[in-house]
Parts: C-alpha cells; structure tokens; sequence
C-alpha cells in the first residue's frame, strides 16, 4: 500500500507513521498537567480533526489541550471545551483512520 | 485503691497494727524534705490517715499534713467524699490554726487581670514568682503538677494585664493546638478581651500590634514560620510560650522547633520566652541559648501532687482467669489481691483488654497500645465485656453521630462510644478527638484505648493506666521517661487520691526487654546537638549533598533536616563557630563542618532570607530547584500549579511532586505513591471532608475491583491528610513556590507571581476558597467549616456573610442532618446576632 500523505495545520507529512511519531514526540515533550502551548496547539487542533468521532471529540468547542494521565500510567492529549469538560483521545485514533481505532 | 474485680489474696496476713501517731509526726518531718521519694511517703501517710483510719482527730492530722505539702485539692476532695468532715479550722487548736492559715496565704497567688486569689501548690508558686520580669523561664514538672491550667492563667494575666500585645503559644502538635486554643476560650469566655487563634493569618496580629484587640496565637512550629513567613520584617511578637519544650530533641521536627524560637528571638530583642516541659533532668538546658544579658530562671519540681501506684499482674498459675496484682515501690513490693477476668484471655490483646475490663471496671481506665489499628480492637474487646446500657447518654449518641457523619457510617468508634468505650489517635479529626477527651474526662467514656499520640502533647489524666510491653513509634521499645510520662498520667488531682499503673506480665522479656522502667526524667537535648555529636557524619553528609543525585543519599531523615538548618545558619553568619550551638561542640568538629558547609554554600545563589523562610528544607536543595526552572524548555506556565478546580490540577500536582523530589528532596517518595498523594492534596485544597474523601476511596477500591479493609482503609486516609496533605505538602510546595516566584522575577515574568493566601497556609488548613478561610477564621474546626461549606453555594463570603448566613439557618441546622457538636462548637464560638433563633 502507497504511503498516504497527510496535512496536520502548517506541517506536511509524506506517511501517516511520520504524523504520529512526530506527535508522539511533542506528548513526551510535556508533562502531565502541561497545557499544551499554541503552536503546538494548532497542530494538535488539525490531528483531532482527522479522528473519526471528531465532532463527538470536539463537541462544544476547544479552549485548549492538556497532557495528563491515562490508563496504566500512561500520558495522552485531552481535549478541554469551554463549557469544562474535558475528553482524552490518541494520536493513533487521530492519524491512523483505515485502523479505525477511535478512542 | 480504686481497683475492681479485686479477690482478697488469703495468704496477705494483715496483722500488724498501725502506731499512727507516730506515722504521722514521721509524715510531717518527711513533708520537709525537697526529695520526692520522702515528699511521696509523706503524701502517702496523709492519704492514709484520712481514708484508712476512723478516728477524726487522725483524719484532721492527716489533713493538716496536706496542707503542709501544699496539696489543698486533696483536703477538698477528702471533704467532698466524705473522709474528712468539713470545717477542719475550727477543730484545730489556734497554734495550728494560725499556722494553717499563713500557709494557705504563703500558697496562694493573686491574679491580676481578674482580682481572683488562686491556692496553689509548691511548682506552681515558684513558677508564678519567678515568671515575672523580662527574664527567659524554663519550668519542668511532672504531669498532674497543675502546670497547663497555671501556665495559661499566667498567660493570659500577661495579656490582659501585663504589657503583651502579641503572645504565641508553641505547641509542637496539632492535638495539643486545639486543646490549648480551647482551653483558652474557655478560661477567657465572652470577655473579649483577648483573641485567641491558631490560624497563621495577619489581621489579628496586626489589629493587636497596633493597639487593638490583644491577641494569643496558639501554632505549631510550623505555623510559627508560616506567620513569620507572610509577615517578613514586620513580624515580632512579645512573649512565646514553648509547650513540651523537651520536644526540640525530636527526630526532624526539633530542630524546626529550634529554628523557630531563635527566629522569634531575632525578630524582637525584647522578647521572654518562658518553656514548658514534663519531667525533665535538665530544664536549663533550653535556656542557653537566651540572648547575653537576658536573665535566666529554670524551675525544677519533682513533687507528686497524687500517689501513683505501680503494680504488676501476672497469671496465677494454671488460672488463666486470674491474676495476681503485686504493688512495687522502690524496692519492695507489696501483694494487693487477685484480679478476677470475666473470660479466659486467649491472646495478647485479649489479655490486655480483660485485665482493663475487669480492673477498671469503675471508669477513668486508660488502656496503651501500640498502634491505631490495636487500639481499635483492643477497644472492641473492652466493649464487648460491658453490660448493654439501658439508655445511652445523649452526649455519647452525639459523639456516635459525628464519627459516622464526619468520618463513616461504620467508623468503628460510633458503636464503642455508645459503649462508653472510645480509641484515641494523633490523625482523627480534632473535633472528634478532642470531643473524646472532653467525655473521658467527664467520665461518660469509661475506657479510653490510646496510642503514643498521649504522649506527644495531650494533656490528659486518667484513674488508671494499663499496659503491656508499651512501644513508641514503630517497634521501638519505650524509653524509662517516656513510659514515665504515660504512667504520670495516673491520678486525677483533686479526682483521686492515688492512681494505678498495672503493667501486665512484667516478666515477659518480649513485653518488658528492661523489665518495668523505674521513674525517670526526660534528658533534653536539642536534635541540632545530637546530630552534631555524632561526629563527621554530618559534614559527610553535606558534601554528598552538595554534589550528587538524591538517590545515593543515605540516611535523610537523620541529616536533611539538621544540615538545612546548618546551611541556613552559616549563609547567614558565615561561619557556624559564631552560632550558639558552637559553644556546646568542639572547635575541631565545628571547623569541619565550616568548611564542608563553605564549600556547599558557595554554589548556592539563594539568598538567606528565602532560605530561613523554609526550615527544614535545604538551601542546597532549592539552589538545584532553581537551577532545573532555569533549564525547563517547556512554557514556564506549566511550572506553577494550576488552579485546583480545572481539569489539569491533579496531574500537574502529580507533575510538581516528581519535580520535588528530583531535584528539591525525596517527600513524596516512592514515585509509585505520588498519583495518590496529589490525588489527597488536591481533593483537600478543593475543601472536601475527610468523610468524602473516605467515600471517594471506597468507590474508586470498589470500581476497580480491589479489596479493601474498611477500618484500614479509614486510618489510610487519616494518616494521608494529616501527613501528607498537612505536612509534607505545604512544607516542600511553599519553598518550591518561593523558589519558582524567584525565578520568575529573574526572567521578568512578575505578571505569574499570585497573591493570596500562600499555598502553605491553604493545603495546611484544606482552603481554598474564602467562604472556607472566612468559616475557620471565625475558629471553626475544618470539620465543622467544611460540613457548613457544603451547603454554602457561595465560595466568596467574607467573615460577616458566613455570620449572616449562618444566623438565618442556625434554628435549621439539625434538619440539615449537621452532626449536633458541629452545631455545638458553632454556636461556641460564633457570636451570632441576638435574634437569632436557636
């Protein structure tokens, strides 16, 4: 199967693989509790677009994104919406749409 | 003897008659001597006289010679029982008489601030005497001296009537906090004419600097800094008052303690400090380091104002039912009878809880045990011994009904109290421990199961103690003072005559590793100078700390806490042989640690005065802080906590421990526990009870499948509170909010620095909204602020709205299902409007 590129905001990746390693990269960049900076935000913005529940993701609008704990001591993105609540989902849920992974 | 359950031991021949004339006459020359053995017989004698014999012209003599040592609560409690008919001073003839009444005017002490005489005994005149002046005042004696109940008199004579505006009391508990406040309040009652409050908080302290109303404040050590802390150079104060003095030897916390008294001493060169310690060896000690040309006065007694019976039980053989109780005293011992169990003692906690059972069947029975978890069986087992009660008392049902509101439906203690049964710990909410107390003492809780949190700062008294091989802290056995100051306990002055100590199997070296301790006194000796004795330890330590990574460190717990204090003192002086603490060490020593001490400080770039703001915490520590802000690549808004009701408070928590013990000191270590702590930190600074905590706990165990013992599970969250959310919490995250305010002033981000209440103050107090701060500043317990808070809606009312509000629905409460003592204490201390309905 052909690489399938993708457009995240401003950056252009060749394969799929190379979105999600490049994200995965700015998650470990922060740590839990971190608010994720703007430019980043952007970035981030575009990923959570591309996942397949994004309107259910999004709902009513994003503020900002955290990095906070997930399950078995993990990390992950958390979308935070302006009515307060907040929702986390995975970089691989967001890229990897054929996989159908939508957590 | 004031012993139940007791079979007369056939084989006691009691034969010989008593010459009590002349017992008397050798009571009455012993009475004179300083010694406490002979003060003791003589007390003895007395006693004697006045319950064993029944010829009134004994009982008076007896009385007579009560009074000759000063111990006028007992001929009160001889009359009161009926021992002793009343009108003694008429029965004697005038030589006597006059003679009876010089020393009833010898002994009493006039307070100014109320016109009232007070009869007093030997310490307690000697300590008012000598508490005059501007002079330094250390001042040791046995419990049951009268010493709290005197000390606090003198206090507040001084704030009333003297010239203290500003007068801190330094209890190094939070249990002995809350007890002196409330004693206090209540000595002070609705005179307004003093403040009392244990809240480090500035607006009392400065309404009183500047003429107003005067103000005690009662504080740990730690609040102690915290207010110095807020109040920078303005902080001064004019009398401190240093309770369990003795306590500046502590593991850790003693030398915060030490730290805090010289920080009090430099701040104000006027200051007294008067300090306060049970039996001590050397109550001197802590006045050396008064500053040169103020006067000094240590005030030593020994004298027992109750007798105090030691006695031993140990299985009759092949009768594990019986017991034989055998009384030692010096070196002779004396057989008292047979204790009869009402069941076979299958166990030790067993046999420690049938033997309390049957001896102290009559009330005021303190049980020991090492542990909270043993003290809540060892109170199940007492209780399951006692009748059913026909009706239970209405202050026990409240009692029950706080434990079950304010902690669990099935916190074991409801149950016991209405037993009249109850267990003591240091991390039970105040409210209900002090609640305890109060019955114990009254008499409606009959047996009280306690751990060394007694020992640790409470003052309370009991008609008989019984223990089995009594330990302190974990594992260790118990040192002869500190088994001494739990046995002192026993006998009520003024209650009692005399008071029991039964100690259970006295053979048993897995019990006993000593045998029974004989009398002995506290040896105080600052924990700064026990660490310094132990030769090039801590100057190793120092320069390990300097350079590597934390987790090469060994012994922390020993070191950390004496080497910041060090740091502190050298940045500040330049050299420890200039500190007090040089003239107890030898210059050899003292060299070494300079220069292990020269060579840390000159990597640090922190400034002293943030050092001292943080004792305990090393300045080597908050230097490496600094230096990791410096280096974070990430927004330096990610460095601060975040508000504690968004989404991101917990994990950034979680995220702000990991950055403290890497780079600041391992608190919140192991690393696997720090999802938990923050987890307790951040639900206690949101204001939620301990009961939802607990609640929270249950379900978050239940969710995820794991099992969990409740009574556990409730002492769990007790000890998180208390250790680390009250502790630890606010100790390491306000020096990593000075440090990090330091450094956002160093890139010009003087835009993040927040003001407010500092972060120490809320996570110590559990507040962070101002209704909450507004409800304990108003000196509600937490637990009573927090169960109103709860059905507050708005999170901004200042002291007067939480008045009003709680004036419109005071006569409501109970329909609101607020436990009755929480209703108690708020009508205690609020003054509510007068129209209020109750």
């Amino acid at each position: 199967m052909p690489a399938k590129p993708i457009c995240l905001g401003p950056m252009h990746f060749d394969k799929r693989g190379d979105a999600v390693s490049y994200l995965k990269d700015m998650l470990y960049r922060y740590d839990v509790g971190d608010r994720v900076s703007a430019s980043d935000a952007v970035i981030l913005q575009a990923a959570l677009e591309h996942h397949p529940k994004a309107a259910e993701k999004i709902g009513c609008g994003i503020t900002h994104f955290s990095v906070r704990t997930a399950d078995f001591g993990t990390k992950c993105f958390w979308v935070n919406r302006p009515d307060g609540t907040t929702e986390k989902f995975s970089i691989t849920g967001s890229i990897h749409v054929s996989k159908a992974k939508s957590n | 003897m004031e012993l139940d359950n007791l079979l007369v031991d056939p084989s006691i021949s009691s034969s010989t008659t008593i010459d009590w004339p002349r017992l008397l006459l050798a009571g009455s020359i012993l009475a004179r001597s300083e010694q406490r053995i002979d003060q003791e017989a003589a007390l003895r004698i007395a006693t004697a006289a006045i319950s064993l014999t029944d010829d009134q012209a004994l009982k008076d003599a007896g009385a007579v010679l009560l009074g000759k040592l000063s111990n006028f609560r007992a001929i009160g409690l001889a009359i009161n029982r009926e021992l002793l008919a009343p009108g003694i001073d008429g029965r004697l003839g005038i030589a006597l008489r006059l003679e009876a009444q010089r020393r009833e005017i010898d002994r009493s002490i006039l307070v100014q601030s109320s016109g009232v005489w007070l009869q007093v005994n030997d310490f307690q005149q000697r300590f008012w005497t000598n508490a005059v002046g501007e002079g330094w005042l250390s001042a040791s004696a046995p419990t049951a001296s009268g010493k709290t109940f005197l000390v606090l008199q003198w206090l507040i004579d001084q704030v009333i009537a003297g010239e203290t505006r500003v007068a801190v009391y330094l209890a190094p508990t939070r249990a002995l906090v809350s007890e002196i406040e409330t004693n206090l309040q209540d000595l002070l009652g609705e005179t307004g004419l003093v403040e009392v409050s244990s809240l480090p908080l500035t607006d009392k302290y400065r309404t009183a600097r500047t003429g107003g109303t005067r103000v005690i404040l009662v504080f740990t050590q730690e609040r102690l800094h915290l207010l110095a802390n807020v109040l920078s150079d303005e902080f001064s104060i004019d009398l401190l008052i240093v309770d369990e003095a003795h306590k500046i030897g502590d593991n850790q916390r003693g030398v915060i303690l030490q730290d805090a008294i010289e920080r009090a001493t430099r701040a104000s060169s006027k200051l007294k400090v008067v300090f306060i310690s049970p039996a001590t060896q050397n109550p001197e000690e802590l006045l050396t380091d008064a500053p040169d040309g103020v006067q000094t006065i240590a005030i030593d007694s020994d004298a027992s104002t109750v007798l105090q019976n030691l006695m031993v039980a140990t299985q009759v053989p092949r009768k594990s039912k019986r017991w034989s109780l055998v009384l030692r005293q010096q070196t002779s011992t004396l057989p008292v009878g047979i204790l009869q169990l009402a069941s076979t003692p299958a166990g030790l906690r067993k046999r420690l809880a049938f033997i309390a059972a049957a001896v102290g069947e009559r009330g005021g029975t303190l049980v020991y045990t090492n542990g909270a978890g043993e003290a809540e069986e060892v109170a199940d087992l007492i209780s399951q011994l006692l009748p059913e009660l026909e009706s239970i008392d209405s202050e026990l049902s409240q009692l029950a009904e706080l434990a079950r509101k304010g902690v669990h439906q099935d916190f074991r203690l409801a149950p016991l109290v209405e037993h009249g049964v109850a267990f003591h710990y240091g991390n039970m909410p105040s409210l209900i421990r002090l609640e305890i107390e109060r019955l114990f003492r009254s008499g409606k809780i009959r047996f009280l199961v306690c751990t060394s949190t007694l020992i640790e700062g409470v003052n309370l008294s009991c008609r008989t103690i019984v223990v089995r091989g009594p330990r302190k802290g974990i594992g260790h056995p118990m040192e002869p003072h500190d088994f001494w100051n739990l046995a002192g306990r026993a006998g009520r002055w003024g209650d009692e005559f005399q008071g029991n100590i039964i100690c259970i199997d006295p053979e048993d070296t897995s019990a006993w590793p000593s045998g029974v301790p004989g009398r002995a006194r506290y040896p105080i000796k600052r924990e700064s100078d026990a660490v310094l004795e132990l030769g090039d330890d801590m100057a190793n330590y120092l320069v390990k700390r300097g350079q590597s990574d934390l987790a090469s460190l060994a012994e922390m717990d020993k070191f950390e806490q004496v080497g910041a204090y060090l740091l502190t003192t050298f940045m500040r002086l330049g050299s420890i042989s200039a500190a007090s603490l040089a003239k107890r060490h030898d210059a050899t020593s003292i060299a070494k640690l300079d220069q292990a001490l020269g060579a840390v400080v000159a990597q640090i770039e922190i400034g002293v005065d943030l050092a001292a703001r943080h004792p305990g915490v090393s300045a080597i520590g908050l230097q490496h802080l600094l230096e990791a802000f410096r280096t974070y690549a990430g927004d330096v808004e990610n460095l601060l906590p975040a508000e504690v009701a968004s989404n991101d408070s917990y994990d950034r928590f979680i995220t702000i421990m990991g950055r403290i013990n890497t780079h600041l000191f391992p608190a919140f270590a192991p690393d696997s526990r720090i999802r938990l702590y923050a987890l307790i930190v951040v639900k206690w600074l949101k204001g939620y009870s301990l009961a939802r905590i607990i609640r929270d706990s249950i379900e978050w165990h239940q969710d995820a499948g794991k099992s969990f013992k409740l009574p556990d599970l409730i002492r769990g969250t007790m000890d998180l509170v208390e250790q680390i959310a009250r502790f630890k919490a606010p100790k390491y995250l306000s020096a990593y909010m000075d440090v990090l305010n330091l450094y956002l002033r160093e890139i010009g981000r003087e835009d993040l620095i927040a003001e407010g209440l500092d972060i120490g103050t809320q996570l110590e107090f559990g507040i962070s909204s101002i209704t909450l701060l507004s409800l304990m500043e108003l000196g509600l317990s937490r637990m009573s602020a927090v169960a109103l808070y709860e059905k507050i809606a708005r999170d901004d009312l200042s002291k007067e709205g939480c008045v009003a509000w709680i004036g419109e629905r005071l006569g409501q409460f109970q329909a609101m299902d607020i436990p009755a003592i929480i209703i108690r204490e708020v009508r205690e201390r609020l003054t509510l409007p007068s129209n209020v309905a109750t």
